[in-house]
């Protein structure tokens, strides 16, 4: 095996993308320096591999540090696009909530019917809060859309032991959706702060 | 077009810069150098006291293209070393700037030294 092989190998200890950026240049240098001396003694292996230790380990820091910077963006779009479904679907429980009282209104209408179209109400604006809070603010905004997405949660399930009115798919709208918020809002707080540490 | 955003980059901020740093700098405040060029001229400067491996060489390179005081030059041959191309490096004005502090920073730090007699004196 050459020297070039093996410091080629040697190389693979860098992440890809300071490889494919320098990697060419650093084997050019290498084979200058490596064709300079007249005998290579074993002190310019052990510099080598020390080099390559050294700075190797550097750069995966670094570039450690730069993905737990992406992994943050990443976040805050999927709060973004988590806000953006709240909001939308906070709009149809409300539009749901009507369309459902309409034909209601036709009918005898109950305290308890009542009672529960206006918690449905509430409930698709609690989570058309728990959606504006994640758009104003992915980060200081979670807390305020936990305990919306939270709240809106537990008066659904009020309304429909209250009333069956509700369709299978307002259903799963309505119990399934915060659940879903509610651990994803949860989730950066874990991985976050061990993600930094690694770096 | 993806372009890398700096935040407002003072001289001052970047010091003090590591010895390897500065001595790259300093490599390439009289001229454009390639990498090869960059490291005979640090051990040719300091007479081998320091050396610096491709691995260190390239990863303070890295840095100092991100913070603006090192750019890219033309790509081209060394008719001293053959025909292989190879990417030249030059000193920014920023990066001339840090470098001129850094060596007034240095240089009070020596006079300092003289006027407590570290220094500039016969040994003992």
């Amino acid at each position: 095996m050459t020297a070039e092989r093996v410091y080629r190998l040697l190389l693979r200890a860098y992440p890809r993308s300071f490889r494919s950026e320098f990697g060419g240049e650093m084997m050019l240098l290498f084979r200058d320096e490596y064709r300079s001396r007249n005998s290579v003694a074993l002190g310019f292996w052990i510099t080598m591999v020390c080099d390559v230790a050294r700075s190797a380990t550097s750069m995966w820091l670094e570039e450690l540090s730069a993905r737990a910077k992406d992994y943050t963006r990443i976040v805050e779009v999927i709060m973004k696009l988590a806000g953006i479904l709240a909001v939308l679907l906070g709009v149809y429980g409300v539009v749901n909530a009507f369309a459902e009282a309409v034909p209601g209104m036709r009918g005898t209408l109950g305290g308890a019917y009542i009672v529960a179209l206006v918690l449905g109400i509430v409930a698709a604006a609690l989570l058309l809060t728990a959606g504006a809070a994640l758009l104003r603010s992915p980060v200081s905004g979670r807390h305020t859309a936990i305990i919306a997405s939270l709240a809106s949660l537990v008066t659904v399930v009020i309304a429909r032991l209250l009333h069956p009115w509700m369709s299978i798919l307002a259903l799963v709208v309505g119990i399934g959706f915060p659940i879903v918020l509610f651990v994803a809002l949860q989730w950066p707080n874990r991985s976050g702060p061990s993600a930094s540490r690694a770096v | 077009m993806a372009k890398r955003q700096r935040t407002a980059v003072t001289p001052e901020s970047q010091l003090p810069l590591a010895p390897a740093t500065f001595q790259i700098l300093l490599a390439l405040v009289d001229r454009e150098r390639h990498g090869y060029a960059i490291m005979k001229e640090i051990t040719t400067r300091t007479d081998g006291a320091v050396q610096l491996g491709p691995g260190t060489l390239y990863g303070a390179l890295k840095r100092l293209l991100e913070s603006g005081l090192v750019e890219k030059g033309s790509e081209r041959a060394d008719p001293e070393l053959g025909d292989d191309r190879r990417r030249y490096y030059k000193l920014t004005k920023l990066g001339l700037r840090v470098a001129r502090l850094e060596a007034r920073r240095l240089d009070a730090m020596v006079r300092a030294a003289r006027q407590k007699k570290l220094i500039g004196m016969a040994p003992a």
